[in-house]
């Protein structure tokens, strides 16, 4: 079986942070000279301190093994119906969802070998769209690699979409390409179909 | 009140500690949850898929490389082995590559060899070749076929994905998802002395 790196210390046994523990004993029960009260307060002030640092070490470990069981899509969208003024330009908005874990390449991710995030809208009668406006990345590095900043959308992201439409219902088929991955794996590219409900009075 | 202040403190520790180490123990469970011998739901596809081939011999296959020719895992017979699945769309494979790159030279006096097998080789060959190329990959690339990742993968799609095959064509480990240049030379390693002289 392999253990995460993150779990194990320096010899691959599994973490347990039982040579703080045995520090700790050692130094407070060979100082047969202290005083009850003494020796009291200095087991408090030590176990305070090795708690303390065992916070902060795992805090930093935790966030590189945090890594998600993938669920079958790792973005959600969910139609939102809008209202907008009909025969004039009007925006609207597209939020997206990512699930959390999980991180996709932004519009623009700073390479030409990764796939950005796109949308493709299909025409729709009535309807005039402009041109997609998308979200800044976040920067993102993986583990052993920090100088390679990539541009991501965690959380969730919104893209949005000039229109001018004439009066009525209106719906705008489309489709969200994207590529994720959580802090250790990537996965193939994916399509989520996106349909635009508005209408414009 | 500096007791009062102190109590604080390690309770706060305590529990903080508390949490971390639940939260750990779910992310070994998960990790213990893709081996041999487990049946989360979440991992279903993953575990099985592994749990067939760890302790197993590697199913063979014949897949084409970059310049069109035929390899067989059978040419490697009698060799250590990393078969590592890999995407061009994988960041954490591009980092984890010239590592093996790097052991591949180191061990190439232990008959060691990796092998780089392309998930996604519909984007075709000038693409993957200019991706290895930028990562100073030599070792041989091939091109994935749906039986050679049904036999391996299973149905998951996570990458990177490793094989360690000893010199006897059994997979002694299977690992996804990057980890340490250490702890994959330590399985390079592993390899290399199992499966007899």
């Amino acid at each position: 079986m392999m253990i995460d790196p993150a779990l194990t210390n320096d010899s691959g046994a599994p973490f347990i942070p039982r040579p703080l523990w045995n520090g700790w004993e050692t130094s407070s029960l060979s100082s047969s000279r202290t005083n009850i009260s003494r020796r009291a307060f200095a087991s408090i002030a030590a176990l305070a301190l090795f708690l303390a640092a065992t916070a902060q070490f795992g805090s930093a470990q935790f966030d590189s093994m945090d890594a998600p069981v993938k669920p079958r899509a790792t973005v959600l969208y969910a139609a939102e119906p809008q209202s907008v003024s009909a025969a004039r330009r009007a925006v609207l908005e597209l939020r997206f969802q990512i699930v959390p874990g999980f991180h996709i390449n932004s519009h623009t991710p700073n390479s030409q070998l990764l796939i950005p995030t796109a949308l493709t809208l299909e025409p729709a009668p009535g309807v005039k769209p402009g041109a997609l406006v998308y979200p800044a990345g976040q920067p993102y590095s993986f583990a052993f690699d920090p100088g390679n900043k990539l541009d991501v959308y965690a959380g969730s992201f919104t893209v949005r979409l000039p229109v001018v439409a004439t009066a009525g219902d209106h719906t705008i088929d489309g489709t969200l390409k994207y590529q994720a991955c959580d802090n250790a794996s990537c996965y193939p590219p994916k399509t989520l179909p996106v349909k635009i409900v508005f209408t414009a009075k | 009140m500096l007791a009062a202040g102190l109590a604080l403190v390690v309770w706060s520790g305590w529990k903080n500690w508390s949490q971390r180490r639940s939260a750990m123990q779910a992310q070994q469970q998960r990790r213990v949850d893709l081996m041999p011998g487990n049946s989360s739901p979440a991992a279903s596809d993953f575990s099985a898929g592994q749990s067939q081939l760890r302790g197993k011999p590697a199913p063979a296959f014949t897949l084409l490389d970059l310049n069109g020719n035929k390899v067989s895992l059978s040419n490697f017979k009698g060799r250590p082995l990393v078969l590592n699945f890999w995407g061009t769309y994988c960041e954490p494979c591009k980092i984890e590559m010239p590592w093996l790159e790097e052991f591949s030279k180191k061990y190439a006096p232990d008959g060691f060899q990796v092998i780089g097998i392309t998930y996604d080789s519909e984007v075709g060959r000038d693409t993957i070749a200019r991706d290895t190329g930028k990562l100073g990959v030599t070792y041989p690339i091939l091109l994935s076929t749906p039986t050679a990742e049904k036999d391996y993968l299973s149905g998951t799609d996570a990458l990177p994905m490793s094989f360690y095959v000893d010199k006897s064509g059994k997979v002694i480990e299977v690992t996804a998802g990057l980890g340490s240049k250490d702890e994959l030379e330590s399985m390079v390693k592993e390899t290399i002395a199992a499966g007899g002289k």
